[in-house]
């Protein structure tokens, strides 16, 4: 690989001086004249019928009310990124039958905010029953339970729910029996994780304006405007022309807006009978009841033999959906991707099954399940290695699914060979900067300050791509055109979440064309001015997105050069021009090596203009034919307080094979930020439910939701950040993805270094103080 | 009630409800956007403005509180010079990510530096108690730090 000259610098993105003063608009922020201001009635109850819904008040005060007899009653999906097939469908945009504390039942639209909230509690609801709600998977499929869903749909027919068993998924490979027979050792554990918050900062908010001819534009909290745009055609029957939603930027989404957020339905039900524009913003209180993650029930056991290769793994996996299915049916898909993809078992068996339960609907939150399949097989590694006395480290090298193998991380459908892998130079490197010689033994440690190091290894796939069109959609588009002062204009549907994905595809067309990235223009985008784009999620916007906006360059590059050829005459043909950054002219020119002829690319836009040659540019729609994946490591040193059982982070140092990367400054921003996503996962973000009423404990307030502040992270130079000097082939100028795989090992590496400092394993997240203090008392270790 | 203060340099005067919030009348009724509203708990600290050079959390602040303060949001300080510092390392050092948060910490790290109350980088860390989902701080830290550096040297 020569030297670049854009990729791999530092560059400050674009729109950070509009986020810095506050000129940056999201959606919340959008205000057009005559709006109403929506606001949604929630059950009450997280299990029940409604008899009757009194809308009387709210009418008389002058709102716009809907309630289920005024939207579609049809069953839908909010995220659509599998094919339809594999789609299943149970959720309505209001209900006469809520089925978790905090569904919408009604809504109401007013002139202002405070009549908006008058009018919504007026609103009356008579229940014929309420059920005692079902907030555990395992008692809702035993056989008595009450059903929380009797028929839904799957694709375009209609199917029975048995069990409350939302999907299921199995596979087998190998003959696992005959495997455990082989092994030396085998370890049986069994893992629950918290059902985990997004807090994404921006609340979730829309805005609908409803315009003559029945076209409405919607604004939205969004990772796929074009996504947004089917569903909401295929809900209100109104044609995908008509309906255009429009890229906003976002405050962060994190998996949250993959799929269509239930408040945007709503207000575009409310803006079609109100024939006004209709915004909706969610209180911090309401976006908890609109997502969050799915709660893991894993059960794993694994075989090894006594020179540490695995022989066996069985693995059943019991997700606690919450009331409607924000298609975890693909996530069964990946959580077995994930466990397939860390090592080769031999010989495996997996049986996955979703399970309803009331809860708020589950859905993805940064890295699809991996963060947790990582965690749980991380530990359990870690434990064979100490139970066969060999190095984690080196059990790790010898056992990982690596160069040459198959990866199939994003599940059974969506498989590839991995052509780029930095798994041996990051554990080998991230073991001398952590000094992971001086870790030391958990019984050698004693009073009441202990600090352990432990190591967690992983992985993301970039993308959902494969040589084979499986279960999953993933394919993007762009356009790139020339303008006439030799500008370019780049459009693309892929939003920003904040990851920098859109200047990271700046800089790969700047280095394509050899043109500086200030001469790009990164166009507003809509779902009628842009091919369609899956989603910005699975980490691809940098990998499938960056390498369509490659080829749309190398596209107009060869259409530049043949105007350049038009003009110029002389060339033997086009592949004797060259463009190049012209340090005198301070501008990109088209250039003959070795001769004086030169032509700038403003020149050859204005002449292609003025001589009606028509306007340079490329449409490109691109599938990336595999997932490559972003290994990850993470080497963490605590601290535990054995007195309050209180844990800080001492070091980090986090290795990432990103292939090239595009921007380190971006990529390092990643790390730090999956870090301390996942300092939370493993210590403690959770949203309780009350068992009885099926009520988030505290009502869903922030305050009772702890992220990480400012203190609780290492210092900035505590935290080490290394790069694998590796090439994806498949990637554009040899990049992959990474905003989940800077997450995904890390929790792992934060609990095996738990275990080194107090020598306890915790199975069940988050680890709380109160549960390491139960630990050390029980061992009679409290260290006073 | 009428209610008279400074904002951004400016006098503004205008007729609330007692019960009405700052981040209200500065976002619906003064159409100050760079204001954000995250929790409205006076948790996340998106929506802080400087009331008398103090940062505090808009959302549990009333607007009839701020009678006769001035008060000052990012778009106020557009040409102050610490403040351009500010931002000018946020933006270079990959400190903004979504952007939901950046004005929020910008106006805390001001008045922290500012009032002295930031001296070093190691007290960076306990002053900004605003929540960023995105960054884990590290480059916010960094990015602070160094401003904090300049004004002391």
């Amino acid at each position: 690989m020569g030297e670049f000259k854009f990729i791999g610098k530092r560059t400050p993105r674009r729109d950070a001086e509009a986020k810095a003063t506050g000129s940056l608009k999201y959606t919340y922020d959008l205000e057009v004249p005559g709006m109403l201001i929506g606001r949604i009635v929630r059950s009450p109850y997280a299990f029940a019928d409604i008899r009757r819904i009194d809308v009387s008040e709210a009418v008389k005060i002058g709102a716009v009310v809907v309630t289920p007899d005024d939207v579609p009653q049809k069953p839908y999906n909010p995220r659509l990124i599998s094919i339809q097939e594999a789609t299943f469908k149970d959720t309505y945009i209001l209900t006469y039958k809520p089925r978790y504390l905090g569904e919408p039942v009604a809504a109401v639209a007013a002139t202002s905010e405070e009549l908006a909230q008058r009018a919504a509690e007026s609103i009356r609801l008579e229940f014929e029953r309420i059920y005692k709600p079902i907030l555990e998977p395992l008692e809702a499929m035993k056989p008595d339970a009450p059903r929380i869903h009797e028929r839904i749909m799957k694709g375009d027919r209609w199917i029975e729910v048995e069990n409350n068993i939302a999907a299921r998924l199995d596979y087998e490979e190998g003959d696992v029996e005959w495997g455990f027979e082989e092994a030396d050792v085998v370890v049986d554990r069994t893992f629950k994780t918290g059902k985990r918050y997004h807090m994404q900062l921006e609340p979730k908010a829309v805005l609908v304006i409803p315009e003559p001819g029945g076209r409405i534009t919607i604004y939205t909290t969004t990772q796929s405007i074009h996504n947004t745009r089917i569903l909401i055609s295929q809900l209100f029957d109104i044609p995908e022309s008509r309906v255009n939603v429009v890229r906003v930027p976002i405050g962060g989404s994190f998996g949250s807006s993959i799929q269509t957020n239930y408040l945007v339905p709503i207000a575009v039900a409310l803006a079609l009978k109100a024939k006004k524009p209709v915004k909706i913003a969610y209180t911090r209180e309401e976006d908890i009841l609109d997502h969050s993650n799915f709660v893991f029930h894993f059960k794993i056991r694994i075989g090894a033999r006594k020179e540490g290769v695995f022989t066996a793994a069985e693995f059943t996996n019991v997700l606690d959906v919450g009331a409607h299915q924000v298609q975890p049916y693909p996530l069964l898909g990946t959580c077995l991707g994930w466990f397939v993809s860390m090592y080769k078992w031999r010989n495996i068996r997996y049986r996955g099954l979703a399970v309803y339960t009331n809860k708020v609907p589950g859905c993805a939150l940064r890295g699809y399940g991996a963060p947790e399949v990582q965690w749980a097989v991380e530990t359990i590694v870690d434990e064979i290695a100490e139970k066969l006395g060999i190095d984690p480290i080196e059990i790790r090298l010898k056992n990982y699914v690596g160069k040459g193998d198959i990866f199939w991380g994003q599940g059974p459908t969506v498989k590839s060979v991995i052509r780029s892998d930095g798994v041996p130079e990051l554990l080998l490197r991230g073991r001398d900067i952590v000094g992971w010689n001086r870790r030391g033994h958990p019984q050698e440690k004693t009073g009441r300050f202990r600090r352990g190091i432990g190591v967690g290894r992983g992985f993301h796939t970039s993308g959902a791509g494969g040589p084979i069109s499986g279960e999953v959609i993933d394919y993007t588009g762009c356009i790139l055109k020339l303008n006439e002062d030799g500008t370019l204009d780049y459009i693309t549907a892929l939003q920003d979440h904040g990851g920098g994905t859109l200047d990271a595809h700046v800089k790969i067309i700047a280095e394509e064309l050899g043109v500086p990235p200030g001469l790009i223009n990164i166009a507003s985008a809509s779902t009628e001015t842009t091919p369609y784009d899956v989603c910005t999620h699975a980490s691809r916007g940098t990998y499938v997105g960056g390498e369509c906006a490659r080829r749309a360059a190398q596209i107009v590059k060869q259409k530049i050069v043949e105007a350049a050829l038009r003009i110029i005459g002389k060339a033997v043909n086009p592949e004797a021009l060259k463009i190049g950054y012209d340090e005198e002219l301070k501008q990109p020119v088209v250039y003959i090596e070795g001769s004086d002829t030169k032509i700038t690319l403003a020149e050859i836009a204005r002449t292609a203009w003025q001589r009606n040659w028509g306007t340079i540019g490329a449409f490109v729609t691109y599938r990336a034919t595999s997932a490559p994946p972003s290994f990850t490591v993470y080497f963490v040193e605590v601290e535990v307080d054995t007195w309050t059982g209180k844990v800080r982070p001492i070091r980090v140092v986090a290795g990432a094979d990103v292939g090239t990367p595009i921007n380190p400054d971006m990529v390092e921003g990643q790390l730090h930020g999956g870090f301390a996503m996942a300092w939370g996962m493993a210590f403690t973000e959770n949203t309780v439910y009350d068992q009885d009423t099926g009520e988030i404990m505290g009502r869903g307030l922030i305050t009772d939701y702890k992220i990480l502040t400012a203190a609780d992270v290492p210092a900035p130079e505590e935290f080490t950040v290394i790069l694998a000097s590796t090439n994806e082939p498949t990637g554009p100028y040899g990049a992959k993805g990474l905003g989940e795989a800077a997450m995904n090992p890390a929790v792992a590496a934060i609990l095996n270094a738990l275990y080194n400092a107090i020598g306890v394993r915790f199975y069940e997240l988050p680890v709380t103080p109160d549960k390491i203090i139960e630990a050390l008392r029980e061992r009679g270790d409290l260290g006073w | 009630m009428i209610v008279r203060f400074t904002l951004n340099n400016k006098p503004v005067e205008v007729d609330v409800d007692p019960r009405e919030t700052l981040i209200n009348t500065l976002r619906l009724r003064l159409r100050v956007k760079s204001v954000k509203r995250g929790c409205e708990r006076g948790e996340c600290g998106s929506c802080t403005v400087l009331v008398n050079g103090y940062p505090v959390t808009s959302c549990i602040m009333l607007t009839i509180q701020v009678n006769n303060a001035d008060v000052k949001t990012v778009e106020g300080l557009v040409g102050d010079s610490l403040f351009e510092k500010l931002a000018k390392s946020f933006i270079e050092s990959g400190a903004v990510q979504c952007g939901f948060c950046t004005p929020g910490i910008l106006l805390t790290a001001y008045a922290g530096i500012k009032q002295g109350r930031i001296r070093s980088a190691e007290n960076v860390k306990e002053y900004i108690g605003n929540l960023c989902r995105c960054t884990g701080y590290v480059k916010i830290i960094e990015a602070i730090a160094r401003v904090t550096q300049e004004a002391h040297e």
